[in-house]
């Protein structure tokens, strides 16, 4: 089955390109992507623990199964907003 | 009101998306790009994103917010591309009956959007350039509140 892989930032920067298209085997899951992936571009090696994922705009886990024509996200951690700081409000409603 | 943009963005235009004849208080947020940072003197900024996704998740906190907070409305603009020292790279707007609420709100949704917005700033400084490597979200703070049925994955692990 083949996927769509978005690459954004330090990722797209390592593999220099912004999407690749992956033929993975059935049943195979994000865990198997990731290992795919690295093994095509060993430049990720070092980033791919911190590296989030997404499956069709969603955050996913290791064991996700994937779908013929999933568009997938390779997600390094997020910086937006201006960089401001400050402590972290959302903890104390928790 | 939700985008992420490579245009300026228009506070104006976000405060009248939000605000009603209800609200006594408009909680403004602007993200600004200072001109340093690590003891660095820093250029400009090259922000990146995920853009779908990216408004998919600040939909997703304003429902969260609403359900957390009393507040009759928020919307969120996130500017993307090349950044000057000074410009406005992000923009929420909370508007509620009355101005505790939306400070609080305004405060809490900005660090979530920091939490799991699939966003990126590539910080160009004096002698280089570097990706900032942010917020690594837990698999607990990247589930919004409760999704809404058109933003469900549908998809289990």
């Amino acid at each position: 089955m083949k996927v769509h892989v978005k690459l954004f930032a330090s990722t797209a920067d390592l593999v220099g390109e912004r999407e690749v298209v992956l033929d993975l085997p059935d049943g195979a899951t994000m865990a198997d992507l990731r290992a795919v992936m690295v093994a095509r571009y060993p430049r990720l090696q070092g980033v791919m623990p911190t590296v989030a994922c997404a499956v069709n705009e969603e955050y996913e886990t290791a064991d996700t199964p994937l779908q013929e024509g999933d568009e997938i996200a390779l997600i390094p951690p997020v910086s937006g907003g201006n960089g401001a700081g400050g402590g972290p409000f959302t903890g104390q409603n928790e | 009101m939700f985008a992420v943009t490579t245009d300026p963005l228009d506070p104006n235009a976000l405060v009248e998306a939000v605000r009603s004849d209800e609200d006594g208080a408009v909680c403004l947020f602007y993200g600004v790009v200072r001109n340093n940072n690590l003891g660095r003197r820093v250029l400009y900024l090259e922000y990146d994103a995920y853009v779908p996704m990216a408004v998919k998740k600040m939909r997703e906190i304003a429902e969260e917010v609403k359900q957390r907070f009393p507040i009759t409305a928020m919307g969120a603009l996130h500017r993307i591309g090349r950044l000057e020292i000074g410009e406005t790279s992000l923009l929420v707007a909370v508007a509620s009956p009355h101005r505790a609420e939306a400070f609080a709100a305004c405060h809490y949704a900005v660090d979530r959007i920091k939490e799991i917005v699939p966003v990126w700033k590539k910080e160009v400084f004096e002698g280089g350039e570097e990706w900032i490597e942010g917020h690594i979200p837990t698999p607990q703070e990247r589930q919004t509140a409760e999704p809404s049925p058109s933003s469900a994955s549908g998809r289990s692990a």
